[in-house]
């Protein structure tokens, strides 16, 4: 009986196969000789199994980023049975000048750790597997650090491809100050992560930018199949820059008690160089967020100004009150 | 390939990923040491023995659409087997390291990033340097995913300093009454989660283990003294919130759009039972009600304790507390 043949012993041999062939394989050839396909290959007959599973597998190539091409035959575009595929050696292979020092390969290594919880853990994970082919051992200096950034929020992935296959999406969003979420409609352009939190931006029906917070999307983001053209440039740059200008000009004054949790960690984002200031100039980027923080503090911080930030923050407390005050469910 | 299409086993791809890397490596290490090779590989001698094995009987399908010797990989055996050195000695098809797909660049570009919240550990010059590096290893752009500079925090420096040279740190932390007390703690670890930094340490008050959010943190200093506590003497965990003897349960109403936002608190034994009006019902545990308060006061709305009668208290009180201080300055 044959030896059955592991996937990616197939796929393995698949790349070997384009990576050796100039003017490209046909899907005929790659079936009929190829190791792990051509075990399989019936010359009679319509080999329908056989062709999903090289479909699947060009799949893996691709998410591996190996740059699969496909080459028509000449006078006949669109012919799939004449369509060769092949992968350009000079697109495959990491230019000779991207090298690595062991340091910035032990920065490398805790920067791929960092996604140990999340959804881009495979990625950085592969991403080191190719790194060790170059041979350098990392230093150990990032012994003793464990950072890890969650991106648990399950819509990372889902947003991150879309932005990537510039796929409009929906998905239910729940803002800050809102006690229910409503679905949102978004051409999306850049996830980021601002002043510690995960944020979106995409464009709304009208072509304005909108932002959100990754953990406010409280269910599914789809895909539409409606696809749109992205503007240029680097996008998260730009949305972090956006953000950063709206973070400089919006400030509030806030008075917190010494010594306590609000001064602790207030202070240390907005303290400047004296660590005992008790009334602080807070920078912020959205008033309902803000206001939700500083209820947490409860009477460890109190607003001076804005108005419209103190009264955010009263209401905020009345609620809570309101909540808890009576025997529960009397509410 | 679409969004909602089964994905494929991660590790697959992940033993694709590294024939891919493996041959290459070997190609540029002639004689290595099956022992070496297996430890930069991070596997067993017996598995990567195996998989150069593997590689020998693999190749391309020649001039005659068959695997001839010469199409194959392969190696001096003699030089394996007597003397645990590897030499290809036949290679087809591959001479260097396959690119990195645009995900794999963008998820290493990011983690880059974030790291640059940890002080004198990565410079940004090395980091911008090191990101080019990586866009231009990148078969395609890196998608979009960015982490701003944030802001650096001090105490990040005092414990990063005193876990490079082995001595204790001080600081005042909230206890579990509501109060700060003198914590003296050997560094073991530093941890994050997103934006939040924890240390962990052997606390020398409790005579254990505990963690610290190092924002919590006041006045903390290197005392210079050598830690009697090492990472290699102390089972460290991997998860952040150890359950403990001592925690106390407490009944939650939520809103059900607002449970993701509360999911780092929900554990295994927190079942969510839906109340028919648009809220679930949930227990889940903490170690003092002074957290607790901090949390739902931060969630308004969203979040409601529903029992015990004490855990409701301290909610409307620290609620109260806030709005008489409000209250008090507006007549003044």
């Amino acid at each position: 009986m044959p030896r059955i043949i592991p996937p990616e012993e197939r796929q393995f041999s698949l790349v070997l196969a384009l990576l050796a062939t100039e003017h490209g394989l046909t899907k005929e050839q790659i079936l009929s000789t190829v190791d792990g396909y051509a075990q399989k290959y019936d010359p009679d007959g319509p080999n329908a199994n056989l062709e999903r599973q090289f479909e699947r597998d060009k799949d893996a190539l691709r998410e591996l980023g190996l740059p699969l091409e496909t080459v028509d035959p000449p006078g006949e575009p669109g012919n799939n049975q004449l369509q060769r595929y092949r992968i350009p050696k000079g697109d495959y292979e990491l230019p000779g000048d991207v090298t690595f020092t062991p340091t910035e390969l032990g920065l490398l290594q805790l920067a791929g750790a960092v996604w140990r919880e999340g959804t881009l853990s495979g990625d950085s994970r592969r991403a080191l597997i190719k790194l060790r082919a170059l041979g350098v051992e990392p230093d150990g200096v990032m012994l003793g650090y464990a950072p890890r950034l969650r991106a648990l929020e399950p819509a990372f992935a889902p947003l991150t491809e879309a932005i990537e296959r510039h796929e409009i999406v929906t998905f239910p969003y729940l803002r800050p100050g809102r006690t229910s979420a409503r679905p949102h409609t978004i051409k999306p352009l850049a996830v980021f992560q601002f002043r510690g939190r995960w944020l979106f931006q995409g464009l709304d029906h009208a072509d304005r930018p909108l932002t959100f917070l990754l953990s406010r999307i409280v269910g599914e983001v789809k895909g539409t199949k409606t696809y749109f053209e992205p503007p240029a440039g680097d996008q998260a740059a730009r949305a972090v820059a956006d953000l950063q200008r709206v973070w400089d000009r919006q400030t509030a004054t806030v008075e917190v008690v010494p010594g306590s949790d609000a001064a602790a960690r207030l202070g240390r984002r907005f303290g400047g160089d004296d660590p005992e200031a008790t009334v602080l100039t807070v920078h912020y980027s959205d008033l309902a967020l803000l206001a939700d923080e500083l209820a947490g503090y409860g009477p460890e911080a109190l607003v001076i100004e804005p108005e419209h930030l103190k009264q955010a923050v009263v209401s905020r407390l009345e609620a809570i009150l309101w909540q808890h005050a009576e025997a529960e469910g009397a509410a | 390939m679409s969004a909602a299409g089964p994905t494929r086993p991660a590790f697959a791809q992940d033993r694709l990923a590294f024939l891919l890397s493996f041959v290459p490596y070997l190609i540029d290490h002639p004689g290595v040491k099956v022992a070496d090779a297996a430890a930069h590989f991070g596997v067993g001698e017996e598995e990567l023995r195996a998989q150069v094995e593997r590689i020998t009987g693999l190749g391309v399908p020649g001039a005659t659409a068959t695997y001839g010797p010469e199409d194959l990989f392969d190696i001096d055996w003699d030089a394996l087997d007597d003397a645990d050195e590897i030499y290809l000695t036949n290679r087809v098809a591959i001479d260097d390291a396959p690119k990195f797909s645009a995900r794999e660049a963008a998820a290493l570009i990011a983690g880059l990033q974030y790291l640059q919240a940890l002080p004198g550990r990565a410079d940004g010059a090395a980091i911008a340097t090191l990101m080019a590096k990586l866009s231009r290893g990148a078969s395609a752009t890196p998608p979009a995913v960015a982490i701003d500079r944030g802001v650096a925090d001090a105490a990040l420096g005092v414990i990063r300093a005193a876990l490079d040279t082995g001595t204790r740190v001080e600081f005042d932390y909230l206890n579990s009454r509501g109060e700060h007390e003198r914590r003296p703690v050997d560094p073991l670890r530093l941890e994050s989660r997103d934006d939040t930094w924890y240390l962990r340490g052997w606390c020398h008050l409790r005579g254990d283990v505990r963690i610290f959010r190092v924002d919590r943190m006041q006045h903390p200093i290197a005392t210079g003294e050598k830690v009697q506590h090492t990472p290699e003497d102390v089972a460290l965990s991997e998860t952040l919130f150890d359950p403990s003897a001592d925690d106390l349960w407490v009944g939650l109403r939520i809103a059900e759009s607002a449970i993701p936002t509360v999911a780092e608190y929900l554990t295994a034994e927190s079942k969510l039972v839906p109340d028919g009006e648009g809220r679930v019902r949930t227990r889940i545990r903490v170690a003092h009600y002074h957290g607790l308060k901090r949390l739902v006061a931060s969630l308004p709305g969203l979040l409601e304790v529903t029992d015990p009668p004490e855990a409701r208290k301290a909610v409307a009180d620290w609620a109260q507390a806030a709005l008489d201080r409000y209250r008090s300055r507006g007549r003044a």
